[in-house]
């Protein structure tokens, strides 16, 4: 058969023009087919190895236990988690479940893209949880996911960069958590003895992790929400000790001038590097800087001034309003915040649980199983109340208040006053606009 | 059509009859349409794809403009509203005057290095090949990788940078923390980035010249920055009317570098509309406000192309 250039190309352009469009992401995926009687629930989720790797356990687990049950797991990476999800929800086929950060979550919650969990979960369900993680996935009283584990933030250390200034001990128990006084005379002494481009420590608020310096308005007993979740009630002096104390790292050289909560560095980096003698962080990170790091390093409780408080980290499920299988997606939810599916996650993943459980039994962790104390210790310092706050439905908008205005309080443009009442109007602006 | 007939003498005649003229006209008829169709077969799958992902979204994006929505459900028709609050938005114009002092900085310093480059690269010079291919390799790699090598070498603590100003003696520079030396370092990236494209079509320019010309300028008196202006600069119109377009757009739409080496800080010093945009639509949400704000730096992109092909003399110079 002859074949001429034209019926060449043209059928070069026919058969390429779906894999081009496929290659978009236009064409939808094809799913491996069903057998009959079968539900099939998409899970789409990013992680890291380990988690990733718990998850995979928890479906199969999910699947031997329900005949005909099968879920997806779909990892994608976090830069892309939500804005595909977003994408998806508006064209109506997002997944069937999903993982969000608790700061996220109220986005979805508070404008009706969630499952409303309530008819699907036993009665005393809500039992399991601690108070601070149930808050955190509450939209108008009802439950819209399950707190599938947190973190919080602690204080890591290089060991050596401590022991050249002198400071050869740190505190062990949470109620030896050194306070902000104390904190800053250790900070004082490493700055003293380090050379002008070393730093005493860097903080952990970079990006969305601006949310982490709330650890310090809770730790003097503040908020930033009012108790209608609503109203800002940041312009208060534990608001202004919060804002002084974290503005004073950068008048007194505490953090490097990048440390600032917008800065592309993260303060983990600097760590790393050794820029820094100690670092604000999450527990998550404890996998990664085993691997990485040629030094020896420890960790110890974050400070504490009024009370001891931290930040709410970690992440909650949720399953979309739409899915085809609530009752599926529902038990799912409620079988991974299981005692044996949250330990085997949160010990593998270095994460800490929601359960009250295993908050009083305690977890080790795979990786460095004596940090865990730490760890679990200082998430016994959130409260209800601070986590509630975190869940707001305009909490993506009152973390671009936070990064805008904390960004030039530290950089020394604004006084404490005038950023607080920028902090608080911002905060109004968000609550009152439209849902 | 040939056709042979015997008459009365026995010399064979040879008539060539014309065709008749409707079959002719339908022959052309017909292969028009093939060619036509030829033509349409080929322009489908960029107009489909074009279609698709630029003009519907466009559309689609001025639609959204209109409307005071948080990306989910049907979104409430505000009017104009999003316009009118861009007039008194101060990170607008903040975010608008970098993006234009970035294009007024980048375009003719990436165009002027490029010409330069290719002039030199163009000249006998030994091994050009290699520095020909070093300069282009930036191209071949991602802006959010550029970037990425960006952070490495302005990292403010420990970049490379750094470090070899400490080794020469030279002060610290505050890339990261501090407003001018942050957008510098954004310039310095973006040019690293886009000066090897505008030399390679400057060089495409450069070789279509003929040495005929210069022969001429020379025979004429003209010394070597005499041809420069004379010769060489205008018959590269056509490649400096196409730079001057493309680059203009790449910098109204600068958003990697930015989003990656400074996230737009120090307090918005590095703040560009497409980072403001994206911004305002997928941290806060605000995606109808967001939309506004790209219908306008469209139309900015639209109304500069416009009255550049208009007042450009040397766009459709060929040689």
């Amino acid at each position: 058969m002859d074949v001429s250039r034209r019926n060449f190309l043209v059928g070069s352009g026919a058969i390429s023009l779906p894999l081009l469009v496929a290659g978009c992401g236009f064409a939808p995926q094809q799913s491996p087919p069903a057998n009959v009687g079968t539900k099939t629930l998409m899970f789409t989720t990013w992680g890291t190895d380990s988690e990733l790797a718990g998850f995979a356990r928890a479906i199969a687990a999910f699947e031997d236990m329900n005949a005909g049950a099968k879920i997806e797991l779909n990892s994608v990476p976090f830069g892309q988690m939500f804005t595909n999800v977003d994408a998806q929800l508006q064209a109506g086929n997002p997944p069937d479940i999903f993982r969000v950060p608790y700061y996220a979550f109220g986005s979805y919650a508070g404008r009706e893209q969630l499952l409303n969990l309530s008819p699907y979960l036993e009665s005393g369900f809500s039992d399991r949880f601690t108070d601070a993680a149930w808050a955190a996935v509450q939209s108008d009283e009802a439950p819209y996911g399950v707190p599938h584990h947190t973190d919080t933030s602690a204080i890591l250390f290089n060991k050596a960069a401590l022991d050249s200034a002198g400071i050869t001990s740190v505190p062990t128990t949470l109620d030896d958590a050194w306070s902000w006084e104390e904190l800053t005379q250790v900070a004082a002494t490493l700055r003293a003895a380090q050379p002008a481009d070393s730093y005493p420590m860097a903080y952990n608020w970079q990006g969305n992790g601006v949310t982490r310096w709330l650890s310090l308005l809770f730790q003097a007993d503040g908020r930033f929400l009012n108790e209608n979740l609503k109203d800002p009630a940041i312009e208060s002096n534990a608001g202004a000790a919060a804002l002084e104390f974290s503005s004073s790292f950068f008048r007194n050289n505490f953090v490097p001038p990048n440390n600032n909560v917008k800065s592309a560095t993260f303060a983990s980096d600097t760590w790393y590097s050794q820029t820094s003698a100690m670092v604000w962080s999450g527990a998550f990170a404890i996998p990664d800087a085993t691997n990485t790091l040629d030094f020896e390093w420890g960790a110890t409780f974050a400070p504490r001034n009024e009370r001891g408080g931290g930040d709410f980290g970690g992440n909650a499920l949720v399953a979309t309003a739409e899915t085809a299988h609530p009752e599926l997606a529902a038990a799912f939810l409620a079988f991974v915040t299981d005692d044996t599916q949250m330990r085997d996650f949160c010990q593998t993943a270095s994460l800490l649980p929601t359960r009250k459980d295993l908050r009083e039994s305690g977890i080790t962790f795979d990786v460095r199983p004596e940090l865990a104390p730490i760890f679990l210790g200082q998430a016994s310092t959130v409260r209800a109340e601070d986590s509630s706050q975190v869940a707001s439905p305009n909490m993506s908008k009152i973390i671009t208040v936070l990064q805008d205005n904390l960004e030039s309080a530290f950089a020394g443009s604004i006084a404490t006053a005038e950023t607080l009442t920028s902090i608080a109007d911002g905060i109004a602006q968000a609550t009152s606009s439209a849902e | 059509m040939i056709s042979g007939t015997r008459g009365d003498n026995a010399v064979p005649r040879v008539v060539i009859a014309p065709p008749p003229s409707s079959a002719r006209a339908q022959r052309r008829g017909s292969e028009k349409l093939r060619e036509g169709l030829a033509g349409w077969l080929f322009l489908v799958p960029n107009i489909v794809l074009l279609g698709l992902f630029v003009f519907v979204p466009i559309v689609w994006a001025v639609v959204i403009s209109f409307q005071e929505t948080n990306g989910f459900g049907v979104g409430e028709f505000v009017g104009m509203a999003n316009y009118e609050r861009l007039v008194s938005d101060p990170l607008f114009w903040r975010s608008a005057a970098n993006t234009l002092l970035f294009t007024l900085i980048v375009t003719p310093l990436s165009m002027g290095m490029g010409l330069g480059a290719a002039v030199l690269l163009n000249s006998v010079l030994p091994a050009r090949g290699l520095f020909r291919s070093i300069l282009i390799l930036p191209m071949a790699i991602s802006g959010v990788a550029t970037a990425l090598i960006g952070v490495l070498v302005f990292n403010e603590n420990n970049g490379i940078l750094g470090n070899v100003l400490r080794f020469v003696g030279l002060p610290d520079v505050n890339w990261q923390s501090g407003g001018f030396a942050a957008f510098a370092s954004i310039v310095l990236v973006t040019l690293w980035w886009r000066v090897g494209f505008n030399m390679l079509i400057y060089l495409a320019g450069l070789q279509a010249i003929g040495p005929e010309l210069y022969e001429a300028a020379e025979l004429d008196g003209a010394g070597a920055w005499a041809r420069f202006r004379n010769v060489t600069v205008p018959l590269l119109g056509p490649s400096s009317f196409f730079l001057l377009i493309l680059n203009v757009i790449f910098s109204f739409q600068v958003f990697d570098i930015v989003f990656v080496m400074t996230g737009g800080g120090p307090q918005n010093a590095t703040s560009v509309l497409v980072t403001y945009a994206y911004d305002t639509g997928f941290v806060t949400r605000d995606q109808g406000y967001a939309a506004a704000i790209g219908v306008v730096l469209l139309l900015v992109t639209f109304v500069f192309t416009v009255v550049r092909w208009r007042t450009s003399r040397g766009r459709d110079l060929v040689e």
